[in-house]
């Protein structure tokens, strides 16, 4: 599930009094329409944003925390609701006009207000709390002189018109709700449907199946992470028929030199100085691996399986060793996978030619590529090829970083994953498939910016990058020049 | 009204910051180009870039394009083309770590063979000494004084990227430095952007004026 982070808009505290309200006898309405949370702060509420609160007040108890705000809003609206004061971030504008953060109301709490708080004040303040409806016109206080009969009957119609148009809008917003959760449940829909089929259909029948249509097309649409680790699993094979045991004593061998560099003091010479120095490199990198995630970091649930799979990757594979980039691909496969199989995709998946040119830093081989990519990149944009040329934003610059990572790094996860499950189903072309897709879904956007900006552009995308716009521009890139596909081209650039 | 100003004189520098891993080149950035500090940067697979805008004057601007290398020593093939077209260089090592030096006299000998500022010379280099505001340290300041002009670097100093301690003064030093390069100045460098002195170790939350 995904977490929404909803800004703090405006608190309110009940026994806030540093803003006394000067209009004595006045009835003040708070029109609170602000999400309210906070959860360090126990006295704070917190509700809906798509509720409209009313409070009332007599007699000054309730207070927003910024005077200045009551103020500079209060005399916004002071004339369009003589004798009552408006409070509140949107009072000037009608309650249609909510902002869109509404869309994500279908995850917030049903009930008008939930209220977190510890201190004795909440009972109370659940009284003054209330959804639109009960909203309550009071009469005139009695110590205040009377209203003339049209002023009566003008506020009469106001303040039926507030009630009405509240109404509507709670109603449209449960509309909008219904759908969105119906657009939600239609997704767990379909990947609840395709992970049955990947676990009745495909995967007992994984070699008639795999490249079947209907197998193509489900993958192309995403593997359901249900099923994720078992079909990348079978997709990358094993070839190099590394074994579990083999995981254990690589493992045990790491957590050998590991001791030692912890034990010796002394840096020793040669060879030796740039294999430990990647051992502890490892634990270096490790925190820095998806550190928004807060899993792979020290303390976290993942950072031992992550530091163990990595050291025992350097203990079989000395003469690669540690390169960093490499975390990312090994969290990536942790995540969907149990440790030794995560180990045995990630010493495979290193093995293909595409990462174990880069990783192992051959710069002919790396070379190559990136003039196949570069051949490609200008067959399919060459508008866009063009504007790179002259601002001199050559592939290596971001391209190193997308290839490293399989796209973990520059791309939001969810978004990587699904370029990783084609990328494990068609081989390494893809990757340089999908850096075009980037470079196509964001075109227009590149072509305005100047190299500093474009190259931060790319190795940082954007986090609202959309899995299904991707995937689109993806299709529309076209892997062969001329008769060429990329194989060829590839063979042409590195001879 | 806009066009009856003059165009003001902008500026361009290519700025490298390189050293070992974790020394802290991405915080530094990310302090000098945001003012924030986080502690879970990601770390650097290739280069990551920033800009800063310094409004130098009424009418001259510098824009410093920064280049933040990965510091992994096995990518050293591919500084050739990172290095390339630079105007200064800042190298950063951690005053916590014991074989610091040996590695700063590495990447200095690492950007010196590979690329030469525009008029020929050798490109600008500073020598930061980062994490400042931890205690334990490793290598003196009478150790750095000596061993920076032996190394031909411009200046050094301590900086703190957390606190934010000598961020803008070692920028504004490097940036002096290449303006005066760039129009053969010989006048004498004023003294509020030395560096040879360095600040205070006073652990706390620096006195730089932050550049907003």
């Amino acid at each position: 599930p995904r977490l929404y982070q909803i800004p703090l808009l405006r608190v309110y505290r009940k026994h806030d009094r540093s803003l006394q309200d000067t209009s004595a006898g006045h009835i003040m309405i708070y029109v609170c329409t602000d999400i309210m949370e906070d959860a360090s702060r126990n006295t704070v509420s917190i509700c809906p944003v798509r509720r409209i609160f009313f409070i009332f007040d007599f007699r000054n108890v309730f207070a927003w925390k910024s005077s200045r705000d009551a103020q500079n809003t209060s005399s916004n609206n002071g004339g369009t609701a003589p004798g009552w004061k408006l409070f509140g971030r949107l009072a000037s504008k009608p309650p249609e006009q909510e902002p869109t953060t509404d869309l994500e109301s279908g995850r917030l709490p049903e009930s008008p207000a939930s209220i977190r708080s510890t201190g004795s004040g909440s009972k109370r303040y659940e009284d003054i709390v209330a959804s639109s409806s009960a909203l309550i016109l009071h009469n005139r206080p009695s110590n205040l002189p009377a209203k003339s009969q049209d002023e009566e009957q003008k506020h009469r119609q106001e303040y039926e018109q507030m009630v009405e148009a509240a109404r509507k809008k709670e109603l449209k917003e449960a509309k909008q709700r219904k759908k969105q959760l119906q657009r939600q449940l239609k997704v767990e829909e379909q990947l609840a449907n395709a992970a049955r089929i990947w676990n009745n259909e495909i995967l007992p029948k994984w070699d008639l199946m795999k490249s079947s249509r209907k197998a193509r097309d489900l993958w192309w649409q995403g593997i359901p992470p249900a099923v994720r680790g078992k079909v990348w699993k079978l997709a990358i094979g094993n070839d190099l028929n590394v074994t579990h045991q083999l995981y254990n004593i690589c493992l045990s061998r790491a957590q050998e030199r590991l001791k030692e560099v912890g034990d010796t003091e002394t840096p020793q010479s040669g060879d030796n100085v740039d294999k430990e120095a990647s051992m502890e490199l490892i634990q270096l990198d490790i925190a820095r691996t998806f550190p928004h995630l807060c899993i792979f970091q020290r303390g976290g649930p993942y950072y031992d399986i992550l530091h163990c799979l990595l050291g025992a990757y350097v203990c079989y594979r000395p003469d690669v060793g540690y390169v960093q980039g490499m975390s990312f691909i090994a969290a990536v496969l942790i995540l969907n996978l149990e440790a030794p199989d995560a180990f045995i995709c990630f010493a495979n998946l290193l093995n293909r030619p595409c990462h174990m040119a880069f990783f192992c830093l051959n710069q002919n081989l790396m070379n190559a590529y990136y003039a196949a990519y570069n051949d490609f990149f200008r067959e399919n944009l060459p508008r866009l090829y063009c504007h790179f040329t002259e601002s001199l934003l050559s592939a290596d610059l971001y391209l190193l970083d997308w290839l490293y990572t399989v796209f973990a790094k520059a791309m939001p996860l969810d978004v990587a994953c699904r370029v990783w499950d084609v990328f494990l189903r068609d081989g390494e072309e893809f990757l340089f498939k999908a850096a075009l897709g980037v470079l196509h879904l964001n075109q227009e956007v590149l072509l305005k910016l100047d190299f500093i900006h474009g190259a931060q552009f790319l190795t940082k995308l954007p986090d609202d990058l959309a899995a299904d716009q991707l995937f689109k521009s993806i299709e529309s890139i076209h892997m062969n020049v001329g008769k060429q596909k990329f194989a060829e081209v590839l063979h042409t650039t590195s001879t | 009204m806009n066009d009856t100003y003059p165009v003001p004189d902008e500026k361009l520098f290519k700025v490298l910051i390189v050293g070992d891993p974790t020394v802290g080149k991405t915080s530094f950035v990310q302090r000098y180009v945001q003012n924030t500090f986080r502690k879970d940067y990601k770390g650097t697979v290739g280069v990551d870039f920033a800009l800063k805008v310094v409004r130098t004057s009424e009418n001259q601007t510098v824009k410093l394009q920064l280049w933040d290398i990965a510091g992994q020593e096995r990518f050293t093939w591919m500084t050739r083309v990172y290095y390339k077209d630079s105007h200064g260089c800042i190298i950063m090592f951690d005053l916590g770590k014991d074989n610091s030096l040996e590695n700063i006299i590495k990447w200095k000998n690492d950007v010196d063979s590979k690329c030469k500022a525009p008029d020929g010379s050798p490109l600008p280099c500073i020598l930061l000494a980062n994490k400042c505001d931890l205690p334990d340290k490793q290598v003196t300041r009478e150790e750095l004084e000596s061993f920076h002009k032996q190394h031909n670097f411009i200046g050094w100093t301590e900086t703190s990227a957390k606190e934010g301690i000598m961020v803008n003064e070692s920028m504004k030093f490097l940036m002096e430095i290449m303006l005066r390069r760039e129009s053969n100045s010989t006048e004498p460098m004023s003294d509020s952007i030395r560096l040879d002195v360095p600040p205070p170790r006073t652990q706390g939350t620096g006195s730089q004026n932050e550049e907003n």
